[in-house]
């Protein structure tokens, strides 16, 4: 496997066909790009443990390879598929989008249909389609065509091409960064801090069903009993123009986000200091997260064992959980110069 | 040339309704080794004539509007945000997250902005946005943007094009460019010797919002019969039966009111002689294309609609049959050929 590196390793992450309870492929992916790095393991969850020894406290990183999607639940007499959601999906942004559908060995394209306008109701007009009124449509004619592609269980994830556009080309479009990103920040990470002198024990986890209730995070951390952990996230940040500005969670472009306090953790108040110390210190952009939402594996890695200090160091994002979740490259090089600093200058 | 490549090639340029002249020059490329001549007319149409050889022949009309929905942008805000107005009937349910062009001194990609499950308010994901209400993301700074974009700049969708199973393809803009690539096709399959009179292809402006296009097109060419070409409802789960139509079981051929009878019946004839497959469309009210005007043209033109079915109409990801664009091809084919219908129907 090719070495990628920085936004060329994203895309290629992003590319992979992973919904939650599907991961495989990306931890194929993955334990392909750190061959050589150091020594990985896949546990009996499906997580990959990757890790590079040091003298020091044991650190884990954490990033979830699984991203939304979609499973399907019955294949009807013409051949079309319905679906549920696996994570949390808006169904606005399901209808209409082009999907792949499949499983760890085969997949197949697929639209997911929408009725003609024309043909809608004034009623249906205003309202949102429901996910339990869509289906999928592979191009089969009959149920026996669908079924020889298709099985009930399998998954669907958005089809979406990764797409570097704006000024300079530096915003990112992609389905899956929510948390690709992650993944790429701990992959160059690892590969940046291989055979240097390191503060800490280092340990990556790369998890599989973030998106379903963080358990792959929690039982590596189980496994790993780490002292402190490090989530690698993509998260929204609700800067939008019509978003009250007491609403919005950060900038594009600004560094890294820190967090405070979300719906899952209240994170470690010494490891935020030594972050923005560090990051003063190296002048590397960061910002803190102004606003309270969602939640992240560091929930469950806090709690996991006998407990371990948690901190999360987040992509601000754009409209996560679609088919075109919007970063910034900018964002990528400061995350993992901010979270190399720290692995570098360790402080307990 | 292969009809896939020429409907996807076709259906990819930007010919947002209003904006189709934009699209002259990839138009004249595309088209130009078919045809004896291509002209534009005054509001922009494309009027693309294969002359059979023969003085004195009839004139037949193949029209096949060439427009597409879209947007154009109204205002350009803080953060590189850009706000719209449809052009044609957009369904608002495909909007959040998807991908646009923005076709301004350069063209440039933009997203719709969506907002994450986590950031929604109680019930939110239940309602949708009017059209005018979306912000549409395009990573530039606004003093940046403002020398890219100016207000009226068209917005199009992002032309991506996938193959699904049974020789289906999905992608924009088939809605009609993929009629509009198949009546090539079909005036390019066959010799000049064998065409019943001079053939023109009408790429008509602005059928989904004015048809304005289809009228003074018309007008201006004044055939002795015509054959207006428009993708019609694809059947899937959520259509009721009679308003939409199966892939693959071939072309439709409208029954309307106001359409010519005479010239529908020979339509049909043709479809059955050459074993072509074929649906009929009970249009009681009128036909919803370029033919309402058509017919109404001049002195009055015997006028047949033909359609394509086209899964999901009016979305990025339409869907057709390569089946039933073969046989819309061999029919129109077959119809430019016919010289029973010609001698009836030549003035």
């Amino acid at each position: 496997m090719n070495e990628l590196k920085r936004i060329d390793l994203l895309r290629a992450l992003c590319a992979e066909f992973g919904p939650s309870g599907c991961e495989g492929n990306v931890a194929d992916f993955i334990e392909g790009q750190l061959r050589g790095v150091c020594e990985t393991r896949r546990d009996r969850m499906g997580n990959v443990i990757a890790h590079l020894p040091g003298e020091g406290p044991r650190v884990m990183l954490s990033a979830h390879m699984d991203e939304v999607g979609m499973m399907i639940t019955d294949i009807d007499d013409k051949g079309y598929l319905r679906f549920a959601n696996v994570g949390s999906i808006d169904a606005r942004v399901l209808c209409g989008r082009a999907v792949t559908v499949g499983n760890e060995q085969n997949q197949i394209s697929g639209v997911i249909g929408a009725k003609a306008i024309h043909l809608q109701s004034a009623d249906e007009r205003k309202k949102a389609t429901a996910v339990s009124a869509m289906y999928i449509d592979i191009g089969a004619s009959s149920r026996e065509e669908a079924e020889k592609y298709v099985d009930l269980g399998d998954f669907a994830a958005f089809a979406s091409e990764f797409v570097e556009f704006g000024e300079d080309g530096q915003r990112l479009r992609g389905k899956a960064i929510d948390d690709r990103w992650g993944c790429a920040v701990a992959i160059e990470t690892l590969r940046a801090l291989a055979g240097k002198p390191l503060a800490v024990d280092l340990y990556a986890v790369f998890s599989v069903h973030e998106e379903m209730g963080k358990s792959g995070a929690r039982v590596a951390a189980y496994a790993i009993r780490p002292d402190a952990a490090i989530v690698l996230e993509a998260t929204a940040i609700a800067d939008l123009p019509d978003t009250a500005a007491a609403a919005k969670v950060g900038e594009m472009g600004k560094g890294g986000l820190l967090s405070f306090v979300d719906k899952g953790t209240v994170y470690d108040a010494g490891l935020i200091d030594f972050a923005l110390e560090t990051a003063r210190r190296a002048d590397i952009p960061v910002q803190l997260k102004r606003y309270s939402a969602g939640t992240n594996d560091s929930a469950q890695i806090n709690r996991a064992a006998d407990g371990a200090r948690a901190m999360a160091l987040s992509a601000p994002t754009r409209y996560i959980h679609s088919g075109s979740c919007v970063a910034d490259a900018r964002d990528f090089d400061a995350i993992c110069a901010l979270l190399q600093a720290m692995l570098t200058e360790w402080k307990d | 040339m292969n009809l896939k490549q020429r409907i996807i090639d076709l259906s990819s340029t930007m010919t947002v309704s209003g904006y189709e002249s934009r699209a002259h020059a990839a138009l004249r490329e595309q088209l130009g080794g078919i045809f004896d001549e291509i002209t534009t007319d005054a509001v922009g149409s494309v009027i693309c004539t294969r002359r059979c050889g023969r003085a004195g022949a009839p004139k037949i009309l193949i029209d096949a509007h060439i427009d597409e929905i879209g947007m154009m942008v109204t205002e350009i805000l803080d953060g590189g945000f850009l706000r719209v107005l449809n052009l044609g009937g957009i369904d608002t349910r495909i909007m959040p997250a998807a991908e646009v062009c923005i076709y301004g001194e350069e063209t440039i990609y933009g997203v719709v902005a969506s907002t994450p499950p986590h950031l929604q308010k109680a019930d939110e994901a239940k309602t949708l946005k009017p059209i005018t209400e979306l912000l549409i993301d395009t990573g530039y700074s606004r003093d940046k943007l403002e020398q890219i974009v100016s207000l009226g700049t068209p917005v199009g969708f992002v032309p991506r094009y996938t193959e699904l199973l049974g020789g289906k393809i999905t992608g924009k803009g088939f809605d009609n460019k993929s009629c509009a690539a198949i009546a090539a096709e079909a005036i390019a399959s066959v010799e000049r010797g064998a065409l019943a009179g001079d053939v023109t292809l009408l790429l008509a402006v602005q059928e989904e919002t004015t048809m304005l296009g289809g009228t003074t097109g018309a007008a201006g060419i004044d055939p002795d019969y015509a054959l207006v070409t428009d993708v019609t409802f694809g059947e899937t789960p959520d259509t009721k039966k009679g308003d939409a139509f199966p892939l693959g079981g071939g072309v439709v051929i409208s029954l309307s009111a106001v359409t010519d009878r005479r010239l529908t019946a020979r339509t049909v004839e043709l479809a059955k002689e050459k074993g072509i497959g074929y649906s009929r469309s009970v249009e009681p009210t009128g036909t919803g294309t370029d033919a309402n005007a058509t017919q109404l043209t001049n002195c009055g033109i015997p006028t047949v609609v033909v359609s394509l079915p086209l899964r999901y109409m009016h979305t990025y990801h339409e869907m057709l049959s390569l089946d039933d664009a073969e046989a819309l091809r061999a029919l129109i084919a077959a119809f430019i050929c016919d010289s029973r219908i010609a001698e009836d129907f030549a003035r």
